[in-house]
């Protein structure tokens, strides 16, 4: 046999060995979770497996990312619409143990605590009546809205009439975990000999750096549905790595942490590529306490000298949005227009500014972390502004955690790279970035008119007077004050081969269920 | 005639050859290394190409043309290249799609070719081929050898110093100083290199300088160690003796005296270290802690290249023929220094054998 | 003077033991402040954890606490043998991640500086038996491309036509992937390749000196074979300068893993210490620096004795080197 014919029948071998095993699903999930608690993580690869292995209220449809019924089965909302009662389903945990309202009063309340240390825990605190005082140790739990008035029915009173109330409560800071497990077994309850879940998949194994592995939960109220047999979630960090891995079909399904950037152009043109603009924000965020870019007219000097369309056409070429807004169209909620490309203006309001020409600019360092793909658009942003205004940025990348405290701690940069996940699909998680003295108000971006707009839309109830008013917001923090250079919203990506595989849809939030996935 | 008036008569001895300096001696054994001399050779072109940079008619290694990304190396103007290859994209999409070409697709086509004619920007010529920014990766190869040039000379050389120094210290003096600087060599080899090499960027800011610091920081320490080998060996030497008798200062016997007799290994440890510190630098690169944007030096070229070895091979072949062939000669130079330096090789000779 | 062990090898064994474990607690006391000095810490992430939380989770795992306390913290624990919970993999302790990624560090490079060893010894000492022939020169030209082309094109390059091209072997992962033991090839013969070169360059020279040396003429003259001139004389002198260089191939297979498992998604040792670099995972980093200083010092170690062994000349005074 040749060595050819011979690689075909391995090939053959191969594929029918994965045909058998049809039902078990790999794919890489990116770096290794920093914990398989809920409570306390924060990143995408950590979600991805929380939601295979825990259920909330509610979940995230596969098609629209909409909430639809998880552990609850159907619930009623209050005329002032701050009170939520749910019915849940009679279930039990993947130990047999019956799931009761308590336990969705103990996981919440778990977050809640100080002790807990959950990242999350002011998704619950700033949003559920009484929960702010008890997360800073101000006050006891018994004061906290959240009841179990019978086995089965919970009951949750909001702060507001929160427009984003159910799409918040399929985060995973909102999940049910088994308390009584976490008390039993200390740190340990998440390893797979002593886990509980009361997801469409249980724990099965965990190899740190390695792979996680969850067999299909027979106790899941809605196991009849689940049609996979296991997933492995891999941990590999290199992109390439994982493609690699993908085109060699030892992976099922190519995530963002399996799609190089740098071979886009071979990737986007392949059958199994699919993509749907997302809502994640990618910009650059001025540090308006620093000179020069304590003068707005510099700022927008800058923005308006970047064509965001051949950025996004010529070096990002995978369907990026370009945009001069900030939060993106969602509702009734309409992204502002921003500040569009027009270099003569920009070169003017540079010369107003005291540099003509850009004769006489000050140094000036632009900041990002790590990564060829920042590094190309850093670059293109040096060379558009060198030949448009005729000024020199240094660029400057830093490794991750030198680059987070430069951003958030010591705040010594002028332009740093960032970008915003929503935590809930509602423009106030953009806006609120802004406000004065915000935990995530690395700019130190200040101005009381938007702080009294964006105090003002907390106390509205969704509708058109709410959009407004968080429209008016943006205006006066893209337009007016160009705090920031937004440049584009991300495309949210992936490869996988619809004909083996169903329940995977490109959605805006970039949200996959595993609980919706089968082979076919 | 007697049989002893037959003997043919000896003539006279020939002179002795006039005394030769190690160095000369050394350059005659070298000559004689054919592939030692072709590295060095090589390695001027090196230099000349590398250093002599800005002076050569290159492309400004850091400006980007959109247009021109990832096109592979001609000898044809930029424009043509560019048309055929986006003519050959086309012929494969529509093949893959079984249709003839759109009215759109046609006319972006007639548009290039028209942008093609006019533009003198597409009269450029790339001979290695561009970047996925449209870089001329022929003038970031020649900008980024002075880095990585720069590099592993000045690291070299820092590494040189610091190793042969402290090593000799060590090796004469022996006792506390001995122990302590070896404890010293022992101590920097165990701690976290990565760990230090990101402490000592972020301490000290991210330029060329703190790079090649930051790989010299630990690359002296094995040359330390062979130095202090060495010196020990020569210690007790009569040479030593004698000077010492006649009142030299330790630093006079170290330095003018056993630092020489070193210079041997010394060299051939130098020459053998360049190509570490080019590695070390594109290890760094490929952790992306090397070079700063604009700038690139070999390793994060080849680092980059390995990246799209599929899709653009040239990205990576010019940078990695370049490093190779550049470390290949280093190597093959140190052979030869070894050979002529090396005083109880069997190689050449004064004699010849 | 004090009366002392009586043999020589046991005295040098304890000296060296003695100083060994100085350098050992040095490096784990810099390392321990070192850490400390970069910018961040464990805990930073995108969107910034609230201060109180911060706190909260910084009483829990002590860094509020003075580091001289935190420094005593640690001392007692290891002296416990507790590495502590890692910062970072909040589920694990320190001691499993550690004990899970040193079997297949440890394979890949054991395997590695092997067959590097093997194969560079046994290469090297034909082609300097056939100096100047084609095995002598295809050879050579090879060990020089083998020490100037950098791991992480080998690895990719590998990959590419092996396990992409041609599905013969898989392309990453670690035993206990589907394909079992193939998934090893790879690995191993990428960071073997720059090793087993060098330390056939390094005996091909050596074993030429030593061709030529008086002891190896005399075994000759008294009529041994071929193979035995070779095997019991002609090596035995020639290896001593390939065993200084193992000290620095072990340095250079610890940072080569590195590279090969990021290429070959191996879950090892070095890949884990660099997360934990990257990370500031000050207890797995700490953990890590042990196991590294304790490998090398051992290395150094074996490297010593194997001087003793192959050159009784070398006494095991405090003057070797």
């Amino acid at each position: 046999m040749t060595a050819g014919r011979g690689a075909r029948w391995v090939l053959l071998a191969l594929l029918a060995a994965r045909a058998l095993c049809a039902q078990d699903f790999v794919f890489n999930n990116g770096p290794e979770p920093q914990s398989l608690d809920p409570a306390r993580t924060s990143g995408v690869p950590e979600t991805r497996i929380s939601d295979a292995l825990f259920e909330g209220l509610v979940v995230n449809d596969a098609r629209t990312g909409a909430p639809v019924p998880g552990l609850a089965e159907r619930w009623t909302i209050s005329p002032d619409l701050k009170t939520y009662t749910f019915t849940l389903r009679a279930t039990t945990w993947s130990d047999g143990t019956p799931l009761t309202a308590q336990d969705v009063v103990d996981a919440w309340l778990r977050v809640l605590e100080p002790r807990t240390g959950a990242p999350y825990a002011y998704l619950l605190g700033d949003s559920i009546q009484g929960a702010s005082a008890f997360s800073h140790g101000r006050g006891p739990a018994a004061d906290v809205a959240i009841r179990a008035l019978d086995p089965r029915t919970f009951r949750v009173t909001f702060v507001g009439p929160l427009p984003y109330a159910l799409a918040m409560l399929t985060h995973n800071a909102f999940m049910v975990t088994p308390s009584f497990a976490v008390r039993r077994y200390g740190p340990g309850w998440t390893r797979p000999g002593h886990f509980v879940g009361n997801g469409p998949y249980v724990l099965k194994a965990w190899k740190p750096q390695n792979k996680v592995v969850v067999v299909k939960n027979p106790r899941y109220w809605d196991a009849r549905d689940i049609h996979l047999a296991s997933i492995t979630f891999l941990a590999i960090e290199d992109q390439n790595v994982a493609y690699d891995k993908y085109l060699a079909h030892e992976i099922d399904y190519a995530t963002e942490d399996a799609i190089p950037t740098a071979r886009i152009d071979e990737i986007r043109l392949r059958p199994d590529y699919h993509h749907v603009p997302g809502s994640t924000v990618y910009y650059f965020l001025f540090n308006v306490t620093r000179k020069p870019f304590d003068d707005v007219r510099v700022r927008k000097a800058l923005a308006m000298a970047i064509d965001r369309q051949e950025l996004v056409d010529g070096v990002l070429k995978a369907g990026e949005v370009a945009t001069a807004g900030f939060v993106p169209t969602m509702g009734g909620f309409h992204t502002t227009r921003g500040n569009a490309f027009d270099l003569d203006q920009a070169r003017r309001l540079l010369a107003q500014a005291g540099y003509p020409g850009g004769r006489g600019f000050p140094p000036c360092t632009v900041v990002y972390n790590t990564s060829a793909r920042h590094r190309t658009i850093c670059e293109w942003l040096q060379q558009t502004w060198r030949r448009g205004l005729g000024i020199d940025v240094q660029l400057q990348n830093l490794e991750w955690n030198t680059f987070l405290d430069t951003k958030q701690k010591t705040h010594a940069f002028q332009l740093a790279r960032a970008s915003w996940l929503a935590d809930y699909p509602d423009p106030s998680n953009y806006l609120d970035l802004f406000r004065t003295g915000a935990g995530n108000n690395d700019g130190r971006y200040s101005n009381p008119a938007f702080d009294r707009l964006m105090a003002r839309a907390e106390t509205l109830a969704p509708g058109p007077v709410r959009d407004r008013t968080l429209e008016q917001a943006e205006t006066l923090l893209v337009d007016q004050d160009q705090a920031l250079i937004p440049l584009f919203f991300y495309v949210n990506k992936f490869l996988l081969d619809d004909r083996r595989w169903g329940g995977i849809y490109a959605n805006t939030i970039d949200i996959h269920h595993p609980r919706w996935w089968f082979a076919r | 005639m007697t049989p002893m008036e037959a003997l043919p008569v000896p003539a006279a001895p020939d002179p002795l050859p006039p005394p030769v300096s190690p160095a000369a001696v050394a350059w005659r054994r070298l000559r004689g290394h054919r592939m030692a001399l072709a590295s060095l050779v090589l390695l001027a072109l090196y230099a000349l190409l590398c250093l002599g940079a800005p002076l050569l008619p290159l492309h400004p290694y850091a400006e980007q043309v959109l247009a021109h990304e990832n096109l592979p190396p001609s000898f044809q103007p930029a424009g043509i290249t560019l048309l055929a290859t986006r003519e050959a994209e086309l012929r494969q999409l529509l093949a893959a799609e079984q249709r003839p070409a759109s009215p759109r697709e046609r006319t972006q086509l007639a548009g290039l070719a028209r942008a093609v004619a006019s533009d003198p920007v597409h009269r450029r010529i790339y001979l290695l081929g561009t970047d996925a920014l449209g870089r001329d990766l022929l003038s970031r190869l020649l900008y980024g050898g002075r880095i990585s040039i720069l590099i592993g000379l000045l690291g070299t050389v820092t590494a040189m110093l610091l190793g042969v120094a402290l090593g000799s210290i060590a090796g004469y003096a022996g006792g506390l100083l001995d122990t302590v600087i070896m404890r010293g060599v022992d101590i920097l080899f165990g701690l976290p290199y990565l760990l230090v090499v990101i402490i000592l960027m972020a301490l000290f800011g991210r330029s060329v300088f703190n790079l090649f610091f930051a790989v010299a920081l630990l690359s002296w320490l094995t040359l330390c160690r062979v130095v202090r080998g060495q010196v020990i060996g020569l210690r007790h030497a009569e040479f030593v003796t004698a000077a010492r008798a006649m009142g030299a200062s330790p630093a006079r016997i170290v330095f003018r005296h056993l630092t020489p007799n070193t210079l041997g290994v010394i060299v051939v440890f130098a020459t053998l270290m360049v190509p570490e510190f080019i590695m070390a630098e594109s290890f760094l690169s490929f952790l992306g802690l090397g070079v700063s944007a604009p700038l690139a030096s070999w390793g994060s070229l080849v680092a980059d290249g390995a990246a799209v070895m599929e899709l653009y091979p040239w990205q990576l072949l010019g940078p990695a023929v370049a490093m190779t062939g550049f470390l290949f000669a280093m190597n093959f130079l140190g052979d030869g220094l070894r050979d002529a330096l090396d005083p109880q090789s069997r190689r050449g000779g004064v004699h010849g054998r | 003077m004090k009366r002392g062990p009586k043999s020589p090898m046991l005295r040098f064994l304890l000296r060296r033991g003695l100083s060994l474990a100085a350098t050992l607690f040095l490096v784990i006391t810099l390392a321990f402040l070192l850490i400390r000095l970069a910018p961040g810490g464990p805990f930073a992430s995108e969107k910034q954890l609230p201060p109180e939380i911060l706190a909260s989770i910084q009483r829990r795992y002590h860094l509020d606490e003075s580091v001289p306390r935190q420094y005593l913290r640690f001392l007692g624990d290891l002296a416990h043998g507790d590495l502590g919970p890692s910062y970072r993999y909040q589920d694990f302790s320190v001691d499993e991640l550690i004990r899970d990624a040193l079997p297949p560090s440890m394979t890949i490079g054991a395997l590695a500086l092997l067959l590097a060893l093997v194969g560079g010894v046994s290469l090297g000492t034909l082609a300097a038996l056939r100096q100047n022939s084609w095995l002598d020169y295809t050879a050579m030209a090879l060990a020089v491309v083998g020490i100037s082309v950098p791991l992480f094109v080998l690895g990719p390059l590998f990959k590419l036509g092996f396990a992409l091209r041609h599905p013969w072997l898989p392309t990453s992962g670690w035993i206990d992937d589907r394909r079992g033991w193939l998934t090893l090839i790879l690995p191993v013969a990428t960071l073997t390749l720059p090793y087993l070169a060098g330390i056939a360059r390094l005996t091909r020279a050596s074993v030429l000196e030593v061709l030529r040396s008086d002891y190896v003429r005399a075994a000759r003259a008294k009529g041994l074979s071929e193979p035995v001139v070779v095997l019991r004389h002609v090596l035995r002198g020639a290896l001593l300068p390939v065993l200084s260089y193992l000290g620095p191939a072990c340095a250079g297979i610890l940072t080569g893993t590195v590279v090969v498992e990021t290429i070959f998604a191996v879950p090892g040792l070095g890949r884990l210490s660099v997360q934990a670099a990257i990370n500031r995972d000050y207890t797995l980093i700490m953990g890590d620096v042990i196991v590294f200083a304790v490998l090398l010092v051992l290395m150094n170690f074996l490297v010593d004795l194997g001087y003793g062994f192959l050159d009784p000349r070398i006494g095991h005074g405090a003057d070797a080197p």
